[in-house]
């Protein structure tokens, strides 16, 4: 074990190693967990490897304190879902539950312990006007935003400006497609709704396929801004891996659902690092194909190498933060999502905004 | 091996900027600090408790720091941090003291949700525990104070700690912070209790920390078996009322009065059902310290 990296990675990735882990150990992975509001998920993972007696008493406290807040989330995010389900029921309107939603849902294991703070939900485009006109009607508000922000969402993103319900609480984010309309990536919607599948307690919810579960996150972590605090997402990818590879064609089904939705590069990255820095275990075939069809040039692969492995995961207490990798990958997901001319724009009003207002950017700097 | 207590050697100081661990109830604190006007105060208060041995994993990993005089010249100010994290604004230099008791009960009442914690004082007798869950400004602290000076042991002026199962209270007795007149009041109540420094206009007032009994830190491992349940409500002037409480209005108010009820869900309703059950409830209205105490000495041997 290398002194060099969290001991929160390595109890991620080996949870029977918290046996013989010192109290510095046990300090530096609750603290590196802590950082990346991952503690609950890593006290069920040790859990699962039969090691929670293992763990000196702080630790265990420290662990399963951190369950609580978590589970509340989740029992209210499954609370708008029967909500949400209620409302557009009524109306005939489909939706795909994305992200934490479509886990809670589908009951995969790995989502205990996971932070909730929004429902990510996606409709069709045709649908979308009578989706929100449904969800307001039914006491669903917009917190306050002003004419900029609602033009920035509604001309240029991939979500209408997020709703709420006063009395529930849970932020409720309607998504047309999984990228802004203005991304380098372009995803067909119409593709991953052909391979949905239906939640059979709830008729008319659904979840993406296995393949494009992780595609979407995927392309969540690298290409939308995610990765400034990505850690989670990483976990998810690994997790998701783990839940669907034992299916015998998975990894044909994603390499080709990443070529037929041109998300081969975001997959390429998901593979890489969770490999690279979980050691999730993917096929050598398999990762020799992603390389040889969606790797970046031999320009762009070390500079990312050397970006994303000081930014992403969990870094020792004892190092150093690394700020300018961290800003470097703020300007390329920036970069990723707006034509050039559109992003001077945009970063031009949001920067008169801070002087006008006197108060900073709500994105920057990062955590 | 021979347990060292924090006031055996004279250089806590030295100790606290290397990093002190030790005990406060269920959970054990790394304080970090090199500020001597804290360790002075912090080893009077806690005078007699167990240093534990360093490297061991601590629940919380806590400093208290001061900004660089270069930086600010005038008005200098003090910083806690969690985890390399600082939670709240600068407090001014002179505070440190009290921002670093504050800050360790934040620690405690926003992670330590292992524990149902109810915002309440906590005494001890014969085994069973006495709940006084109120608001600020009840005369919560003064009250828990009073009686453990009057023959109760001291577990908590702030905390009621429950374990999972309700069958159980842990103690935290930590420094009492008593505000404004209550200082006074106490210095009148109980000439024996040991107080720090008045701090003069923190965010709560003028606050003095009066050090828990030695019996009380000496004893801070044994749980006690929950017993009472007193709401007080300090009434300038008033007379002393004492009421029973029907269970059902009991849980009402304890819900309001708790730092992770809603937290917890549905195991944050059956320990505080099993709580409810297993106790005596009342409501007691007071303004004189000696009634209230002999109130409760009353409903404590009858009930």
């Amino acid at each position: 074990m290398s002194s060099h990296e969290s001991a929160a990675l390595t109890a991620w990735r080996q949870p029977t190693s918290v046996r013989r882990f010192t109290a510095e150990q046990w300090t530096d992975a609750l603290w590196g967990a802590g950082q990346h509001r991952c503690l609950a998920r890593l006290s069920y993972r040790i859990e699962d490897a039969g090691c929670a007696n293992a763990c000196p008493e702080p630790a265990w406290d420290l662990l399963t304190s951190a369950r609580y807040y978590p589970n509340f989330l989740q029992v209210r995010v499954a609370r708008e879902i029967r909500h949400l389900h209620r409302i557009l029921r009524a109306r005939g309107i489909d939706f795909v539950l994305l992200k934490g939603g479509a886990y809670l849902s589908a009951g995969f294991p790995f989502a205990r312990g996971r932070g909730m703070n929004d429902l990510d939900l996606m409709v069709r485009r045709s649908a979308l006007g009578e989706a929100e006109a449904a969800l307001r009607a039914a006491g669903l508000v917009t917190a306050t935003l002003n004419d900029y922000d609602q033009h920035y969402y509604r001309t240029w993103m991939h979500e209408i400006p997020p709703l709420h319900h006063p009395e529930r609480g849970v932020e409720v984010d309607v998504h047309h497609r999984i990228l802004p309309l203005t991304s380098r990536l372009n995803p067909a919607p119409e593709i991953m709704w052909a391979d949905a599948v239906a939640l059979p307690a709830t008729p008319g919810v659904a979840i993406l396929s296995p393949p494009d579960m992780l595609l979407h996150t995927a392309t969540h972590l690298f290409y939308d801004g995610a990765i400034l605090d990505g850690f989670r997402d990483l976990l998810d990818i690994d997790s998701l891996i783990a839940t669907h590879a034992i299916a015998p064609d998975y990894w044909s089904r994603l390499l080709g659902r990443a070529a037929s939705l041109e998300l081969g590069r975001p997959l390429y990255y998901a593979l890489y690092f969770a490999r690279r820095i979980l050691a999730t275990p993917i096929p050598t075939a398999t990762m020799e194909e992603a390389h040889a069809r969606f790797a970046p040039g031999a320009l762009v692969r070390p500079v990312m190498e050397h970006l994303v492995t000081r930014v992403l995961p969990p870094r020792p207490r004892a190092a150093r933060a690394a700020p300018v990798s961290a800003w470097l990958l703020y300007l390329r997901s920036h970069w990723l999502r707006m034509p050039p001319g559109l992003l001077a724009r945009h970063l031009g009003r949001k920067g008169l905004r801070r002087f006008a207002s006197d108060s900073p950017a709500a994105d920057w700097p990062p955590p | 091996m021979r347990t060292e207590r924090i006031g055996d050697r004279g250089d806590l100081h030295r100790l606290a900027a290397q990093g002190l661990l030790y005990r406060t109830g269920p959970f054990v604190i790394r304080l970090q600090t090199r500020l001597r006007e804290v360790t002075d105060t912090f080893a009077r208060i806690y005078l007699g408790t167990e240093v534990l041995e360093d490297p061991r994993l601590a629940h919380f990993s806590v400093r208290v720091t001061a900004s660089s005089p270069l930086r600010r010249p005038w008005g200098a100010q003090s910083q806690f941090w969690i985890d390399d994290i600082p939670p709240f604004e600068p407090y001014p230099r002179t505070h440190a003291f009290p921002l670093l008791e504050w800050g360790i009960n934040w620690c405690i009442g926003t992670r330590a949700h292992r524990y149902l914690l109810l915002h309440a004082g906590a005494l001890e007798r014969g085994g069973r525990a006495l709940l006084l869950p109120a608001m600020p400004g009840s005369g919560k602290s003064t009250l828990s104070t009073a009686l453990a000076f009057r023959g109760w042991r001291f577990l908590s002026d702030e905390f009621g700690v429950i374990l999972p199962g309700a069958a159980t209270v842990a103690p935290l007795p930590r420094a009492i912070p008593l505000k404004n007149r209550s200082i006074q009041v106490i210095r009148d109540f109980a000439p024996e209790a040991v107080m720090g420094p008045v701090f003069e206009k923190t965010r709560k007032g003028d606050v003095a920390h009066v050090r828990p009994p030695h019996d009380s830190l000496a004893r801070q491992l044994e749980n006690a078996a929950p017993g009472w349940i007193v709401f007080p409500c300090f009434r300038a002037g008033g007379t002393t009322a004492v009421r029973t409480l029907p269970r059902s209005e009991a849980f009402t108010r304890l819900a309001q009065n708790s730092f992770n009820y809603r937290l917890l869900g549905e195991r944050g309703f059956l320990d505080l059902t099993a709580l409810v059950r297993a106790c005596a409830c009342f409501s007691l209205d007071f303004s004189d310290l000696d009634q209230a105490v002999a109130v409760i000495e009353d409903l404590a041997s009858s009930a």
